[in-house]
């Protein structure tokens, strides 16, 4: 037997945190989309009816402008912004194409269930340049959807409506159990919208997309409960290491 | 909306099955599940058209060979003696009323009518609104039926800003405020147009002479109301979406057609208003742009036999667009719609090249400063951006969903406070929190935006033998940092409990700072740790007690030491959340290696017992009885 004085004590496991799985996701969205050339933009979640509706086709009699789908701020002076895409037009309106944008945070809807919250995160992506087509567009979201859930993932494309894509889309993938599951919305940016943000449309094109990153979180890591990511316990947390 | 298989089967030629049919509308964009062969149809806001049998069976007809035409009354109509006035001619710029008088009142219905009610699991009314709601359903245009000898005296349709109490059909007392498009009778509101009748002229089980009222109201007139006055109906969700503003004199002689089928007409008077023309949309034939848009090569027969399908007329260099799709204004609008036929699955990917943007640096430095956080075992919070209680220069929010979420947030402190109560509830003695975000504030009008970082911490320092017994403090916390990045100044401080529900003692630390008050010194800290990689497959969590339990070991013979620790700190039960080693004495003196575990329990089913965790302890102790020169003194 040994002399104590020889024993080296045990190693010291210091605790390590976490970052949330949400901005987790976030962040490594972000990182594969700024590997494909998007560059990141960043702008104010509190909005002007104009950036959040009216640059982006949003009628007013869009059922999302009426005060049960958007939260409004100082007797309707402002809004929360509703989705990410405002941030693309602040961007389409200080450069000039071809431009490929991506932004990401925290977005607002009266909302609140097991799977819809008041506040939730969105990352949206935009790419304008000349002769930009849906064939192309949707090379771009099978080479995000492969890189999220891996290559053998089966998709599909549904047609949808967003008023500032034409034509627009809604992509499910297929689960383990054999459900097809909605994981993004895009299209081609409407002409429209490429006009208001002083791009002539005749010349340019651009496609859009959008997904809400609680969603592929849940997906991801199984989550069921959209609630669990905001209760901040340590128990759940800790998880994410 | 629910539509029956069974009804669109029976207009389709060829009878496809169910399945068939659900995939091609699924192609088509038209979102659904089925249900004892009933398809409850999902449709996007922009296709009011869809929201009925005939809707769904004319985008059906790029498919199939399909029946939309039913039979009408093609006799010719008296005019009808009615006295009407429309101030609001903007937004309902076409109106047709039709009065009818019959002998008898059905007993029973014709199959098609009956199956209708049968087929969808609907209650019937009255014969006239049990009618005015299958034409709804057949060609999506809503009807309302008066009973004509309720209606004496002035109609007048009318946008109104007035306060005045509405009594329903289905017998609701609304109190309508604000703007509302009505029909008022004698100057009393007996209809809120396009959502709902009144009660006082509405039909009965007797009724027998019907004015039936068929409207093209604008949604912009129609929108919210229904939300606003919560009233379900069928009628405003379909003038929200668009009607047909073209099918309402078809839509009266429908309505004959099928009184005529059921019972003797005694009499018929009929009146049209057209206040205005609608307005026709044309689009120049150009194949090359479709094809660049949807990125094919299809031949510009192929693209207008589709569209021809479809209901749009072709001239020789434009596209008239059929008066039910609104949604069609542009070229991108008839690329979708030939892109839904091709089937957005069948298009070909094509490589796409990615102008390269400039890599941005927005959020490097406070990446850098979570992962400085993670290294020192702080866990990220994200928390709601509203709060029941502001300050002075609180943005306030004009329709929250609740009292508690009246202001958007001032400060992240204040969320993490309550965070970290919510961890001490649940028994954490170790809570390191920080929180990265923007706080939105108001001063003479102008909207302020600060991004912030807030950290709070309180309990012990780690959960291993050297923190064990240390209590985070303000000296504590700022050492850490401050040897890890020296020039920033997080400025810690101590929160008061006193005024806090808890019975927990620890100092509670916290510092709130500017980001932009780093220094770009935080960008060269070296991190040790990174977020994971791969994405971890979560565990739900219990929100039962736990329960601690300490076991102090003897070790004697130290070449079983490593091995040991090992076992112990790798057992795995499914009640055991946690073990570290809490304390660790070398007595040299006595040749004797004093080590501490602690052994945290909790069980997803009920609250853990005694007996559970001595069952999961006694098979520890299996293993240490097997191992000479281990003991635990007292333990028997």
């Amino acid at each position: 037997m040994s002399s104590t004085k020889d024993i080296s004590p045990p190693k010291i496991i210091k605790d390590k945190g976490a970052i949330h799985p949400i901005n987790n996701m976030k962040d490594s969205i972000m990182n594969l989309l700024v590997s494909f050339g998007f560059e990141i933009i960043d702008g104010p979640e509190i909005e002007t009816e104009e950036f959040n509706f009216d640059m982006l086709n949003i009628k007013k009699t869009h059922p999302a402008r009426q005060m049960h789908d958007t939260f409004y701020v100082e007797n309707k002076s402002n809004l929360l912004r509703t989705h990410t895409s405002p941030v693309q037009i602040r961007g389409m309106l200080e450069k000039c194409p071809p431009l490929a944008f991506v932004s990401g945070g925290k977005v607002y809807r009266k909302d609140d269930d097991a799977t819809h919250l008041p506040m939730f995160h969105q990352i949206e992506g935009i790419l304008v340049d000349e002769n930009v087509s849906f064939a192309q567009l949707k090379d771009l979201i099978y080479k995000i959807v492969h890189a999220l859930f891996g290559e053998d993932v089966k998709l599909r494309f549904r047609p949808s409506y967003f008023p500032f894509t034409e034509p627009s889309a809604e992509v499910d993938i297929l689960s383990n159990e054999g459900k097809w599951l909605e994981i993004l919305g895009c299209g081609l940016v409407n002409p429209i919208v490429l006009d208001n943000c002083n791009i002539d449309s005749n010349y340019y094109s651009g496609l859009a997309f959008g997904l809400g990153i609680e969603r592929i979180a849940m997906l991801k890591h199984g989550v069921r409960d959209i609630r669990e990511f905001y209760k901040s316990n340590l128990d759940f947390l800790c998880q994410f290491k | 909306m629910k539509i029956a298989y069974k009804h669109l089967a029976k207009n389709i030629i060829g009878n496809p099955s169910i399945d068939e049919i659900s995939d091609r509308l699924f192609q088509l964009g038209h979102e659904h599940e089925i249900e004892n062969n009933i398809f409850n149809m999902e449709f996007t806001p922009n296709r009011g058209d869809c929201l009925s049998l005939n809707g769904l069976l004319r985008d059906l007809s790029v498919f199939y060979d399909v029946n939309t035409d039913q039979e009408i009354y093609s006799e010719k109509l008296k005019m009808l003696d009615i006295d009407f006035k429309n101030f609001s001619q903007d937004i309902c710029p076409k109106i047709s009323f039709l009065k009818l008088e019959i002998e008898n009142i059905p007993s029973k219905y014709k199959d098609y009518l009956n199956d209708y009610f049968v087929d969808l699991n609907l209650n019937k009314n009255n014969f006239f609104t049990d009618i005015s709601n299958y034409i709804s359903y057949e060609n999506g245009q809503p009807t309302h039926c008066y009973d004509a000898d309720k209606i004496n005296g002035k109609l007048v349709l009318q946008e109104l800003d007035t306060d005045q109490e509405f009594k329903t059909l289905l017998e609701k007392k609304i109190n309508l405020t604000n703007k509302n498009l009505v029909f008022l009778l004698n100057d009393k509101v007996i209809n809120l147009a396009g959502i709902v009748g009144g009660i006082e002229t509405s039909c009965s089980l007797d009724t027998k002479t019907v004015l039936v009222e068929c409207a093209f109201f604008k949604p912009e007139a129609i929108i919210g109301k229904s939300v606003k006055y919560d009233i379900q109906s069928e009628a405003s969700h379909k003038f929200e979406r668009f009607v047909d503003p073209e099918c309402q004199d078809r839509t009266i002689r429908r309505f004959i057609k099928i009184v005529d089928e059921h019972t003797n007409i005694k009499d018929i008077s009929a009146i049209e208003y057209k206040f205005k023309q609608n307005k026709v949309t044309k689009i120049p034939i150009d194949i090359d742009k479709i094809n660049k848009i949807i990125g094919t090569n299809i031949s510009q027969d192929i693209y207008l036999s589709n569209l021809s399908k479809l209901g749009f007329n072709i001239y020789d260099d434009h596209i008239e667009v059929p008066s039910y799709r609104s949604d069609i204004e542009t070229q991108n609008d008839l690329a979708e719609e030939i892109a839904r036929i091709i089937g957005y699955d069948n298009i070909s990917r094509n490589e796409i090249s990615i102008p390269k943007g400039k890599k941005s640096n927005v959020y490097d430095l406070e990446n850098k400063l979570r992962l400085f956080l993670l290294d020192k075992g702080f866990y990220e919070i994200i928390n709601s951006s509203f709060v029941g209680v502001g300050s002075s220069n609180s943005i306030s929010v004009d329709n929250p969903l609740d009292s508690n979420k009246k202001y958007l947030r001032y400060n992240l402190t204040e969320s993490l406070l309550e965070n970290l109560l919510y961890n001490e509830r649940r028994q954490k003695d170790s809570i390191k929190l920080f929180e990265i975000s923007d706080i939105y504030t108001v001063k003479n009008n102008k909207i302020n935006v600060t991004r912030k970082l807030a950290i709070i911490a309180s309990g012990r320092a780690g959960h291993n033998y050297k923190d064990f017994s240390t209590q985070i403090s303000k000296k504590h916390l700022t050492s850490i940092f401050k040897e890890a990045l020296p020039s920033e100044n997080f400025e810690f401080k101590v929160l008061n409990r006193e005024s806090l529900n808890t019975k927990v003692k620890n100092e509670i630390i916290c510092c709130e700072v500017d980001i932009a008050n780093f220094s770009s010194d935080v960008l060269s800290y070296e991190n040790l740790s990174k977020p994971p990689e791969s994405f971890i497959e979560y565990t739900p969590i219990s929100d039962l007690p736990s329960s601690i339990r300490d076991l102090s070991f003897s070790i004697k013979d130290f070449t079983v030491l490593d091995k040991f620790i090992e076992y112990i700190l790798e057992f795995k039960h499914k009640f055991l959340k946690e073990t570290y080693i809490f304390d660790y004495f070398n007595n040299e003196k006595n040749a004797e290696i004093k080590i501490g575990f602690r052994f945290i329990f909790q069980s997803a089913e009920s609250t853990i017992t005694e007996t559970q965790v001595n069952d999961v302890i006694n098979v520890i102790m299996d293993y240490v009885d097997e191992i000479d020169g281990i003991t635990i003194p007292g333990f028997k």
